[in-house]
């Protein structure tokens, strides 16, 4: 059940990612993306309830979880952000990661069938595991934006002002001001993230897993820091959530 | 019945004419009942903006019907109102003009939208007043089908055609709603208060002026409801300022690298907006490489204005294949 719906989910967010393209030709309006990823969202709810009955605590227990896990905290970030700061065509951008989450999620093997339900819950662990995948999700979408930003500069700087691309994106100045809001939101849920491993069972005094969260943890606050105290050029503060984003799903290698 | 429109507008009539027959919207149904009136007149809808004043009407022959309709026009202007100023269209070409109308293409501003709401307006106040009935029903509904097509399916309101409103248009992408924007002129030319003026008149915040004149420096800064700055000064507004607007008669360049690598800091790298109308150029081309910074010079913003221009005529061929296949289509007015 789980699997079809994060099935239909893809469907929705596929559909959603070519109803936005649709907006490129003339006079296009991009008006059915939002409420494709409304009902993706709710089907994607829907898959990590079962999964979450089925395990008997938060549903990260296998890649397959993760990545629907982070798909969902996408969808989230781009549901409060992109409607509230009119960047419409972010759900365009945004579609297409969704979809490869949930198409890697749903291919066989990936994940588990018949999870085992456990028996005793660590609250910490829980809070570990949630909190840090949904900072992912802010972070993924600042990726997103920041990608937005540098097709726009891109095309501003080299003077290439006539694709239907360039007339919809939106502003540099709210691309960058998305970036900010959520690196600094997805940082500060990683805080929290990362305060409920110290505070988790655990095997090993630092596993490779932790050390690889709080390396991320790490770069992202430099940049957060780098940008409220110094100031950083647009095009870099892109390209760092770019590549540490990039980097930072290396963490996932050692869960 | 035949369909027949008589009108005036930017194109024809002088605005001292164009006034005479302008109809406030709250009198436009009045006025459309009363043209009922006219001789040979059966339905009739009288539009009237700014630009224009058009008066549709439905009638079993239309040349009586015209003939009675501009004596009745005469009779309002005298002798001011010469044969020139007036336009006439009879059946598919009426009905053609309308449809033109209500897609913008016909307006002083290429592909504007609030025409629609006007003619709306103008044939709702008539049909209120009961001055229309099946033939110019017929007639607007079908204008309004197809204004919303042309408006769907091409991008007539788009592309800026003038240096100034591309500079905005440029000056909105980057940094959005101008209202947290503050714009500096450094040479107070005619293009330059143009410019700042449009930037104005889309919410720019703040406009600061510096000329080597410092007293047209304060004329200016006057006129705009800005502040002056003195011209060996100019610099020290620099890391306030989002838009710079060089337009000076200066043989050499005006804005160095230099200048702008200095208050880079302060400025905490935000992105900054420089717009070179000068020749010869202002701004050095080396400003343009810095990261944050957006150099357009006078040709590049030309050949926008010009791709817009190109892109619109492009785009009244569309419009108007529209318009004739969705008239054809129809089956009405002759066509």
């Amino acid at each position: 059940m789980a699997q079809w719906l994060l099935v239909v989910a893809t469907v929705l967010v596929v559909l959603g990612g070519v109803w936005g393209a649709t907006a490129f030709r003339p006079g296009g309006r991009n008006i059915g993306t939002l409420s494709c990823m409304v009902l993706a969202f709710i089907c994607q709810m829907g898959v990590l309830g079962i999964r979450g009955e089925l395990r008997g605590k938060c549903p990260l227990g296998d890649y397959g979880e993760i990545l629907a896990f982070l798909a969902w905290a996408l969808v989230l970030f781009y549901l409060v952000v992109g409607p509230a700061y009119r960047l419409s065509l972010l759900g365009l951008f945004t579609a297409p990661v969704v979809a490869v989450f949930q198409v890697v999620a749903v291919l066989p093997g990936v994940m588990d069938r018949d999870p085992v339900a456990v028996v005793e819950v660590d609250p910490w662990g829980e809070a570990h595991a949630a909190f840090s995948v949904l900072s992912y999700g802010a972070f993924a979408l600042a990726a997103i934006a920041a990608l937005m930003f540098l097709v726009l500069n891109k095309k501003l700087k080299d003077q290439q002002l006539g694709s239907s691309l360039f007339r919809k994106l939106p502003p540099a100045r709210s691309l960058l001001d998305s970036i900010v809001r959520l690196t600094s939101i997805g940082a500060g849920i990683l805080t929290i993230g990362i305060i409920s491993a110290f505070l988790m069972e655990r095997d090993s005094a630092l596993g490779s897993h932790l050390i690889a969260a709080i390396a991320t943890w790490l770069a992202y606050l430099a940049v957060v820091f780098m940008y409220f105290w110094r100031g950083i050029t647009p095009r870099r503060l892109s390209s760092s959530v770019i590549v540490v984003f990039i980097l930072s799903l290396l963490v996932f290698a050692f869960v | 019945m035949g369909i027949l429109c008589l009108g005036l507008n930017h194109q024809t009539a002088p605005v001292e004419i164009r006034e005479i027959f302008a109809v406030s919207e709250s009198r436009l149904g009045e006025h459309s009942g009363r043209l009922c009136e006219v001789e040979g007149i059966e339905e009739s809808v009288v539009l009237s903006t700014c630009n224009r004043t058009e008066y549709y009407a439905a009638a079993v022959d239309c040349g009586v019907a015209s003939d009675h309709l501009r004596e009745f026009l005469q009779s309002q202007a005298g002798s001011r109102l010469r044969v020139e100023h007036l336009y006439e269209k009879q059946q598919l070409e009426a009905a053609r003009h309308l449809c033109r109308v209500v897609s913008g293409i016909d307006s002083m501003v290429l592909g504007e939208t609030e025409i629609f709401g006007q003619v709306k307006k103008a044939y709702q106040a008539a049909l209120e007043k009961g001055a229309t009935a099946r033939s110019l029903n017929q007639l607007f509904q079908k204008a309004f089908g197809v204004g919303k097509k042309v408006r769907t399916n091409t991008s007539i309101q788009q592309g800026q055609t003038s240096v100034g409103s591309v500079a905005v248009d440029l000056a909105e992408k980057i940094f959005g709603h101008l209202r947290d924007s503050k714009v500096m002129v450094i040479g107070a030319g005619e293009i330059s208060r143009m410019t700042a003026q449009s930037l104005l008149s889309r919410g720019a915040r703040s406009i600061f002026v510096t000329n080597r004149s410092y007293e047209r420096a304060e004329e200016l800064a006057n006129e705009l409801n800005g502040e002056s700055v003195r011209f060996d000064q100019w610099h020290e507004v620099l890391q306030e300022v989002d838009v710079v607007i060089s337009s000076t008669g200066a043989p050499h360049a005006v804005m160095k690298r230099e200048h702008v690598e200095a208050v880079r800091r302060k400025r905490r790298y935000r992105p900054l907006f420089a717009i070179d109308i000068a020749v010869p150029r202002d701004i050095e081309v080396e400003v343009g490489d810095i990261e944050e910074v957006y150099l357009y010079d006078i040709d590049a913003l030309k050949e926008i204005a010009m791709e817009g221009k190109g892109q619109r005529a492009d785009q009244i061929k569309l419009c108007e294949r529209i318009i004739d296949q969705e008239l054809i289509e129809s089956g009405l007015f002759g066509s």
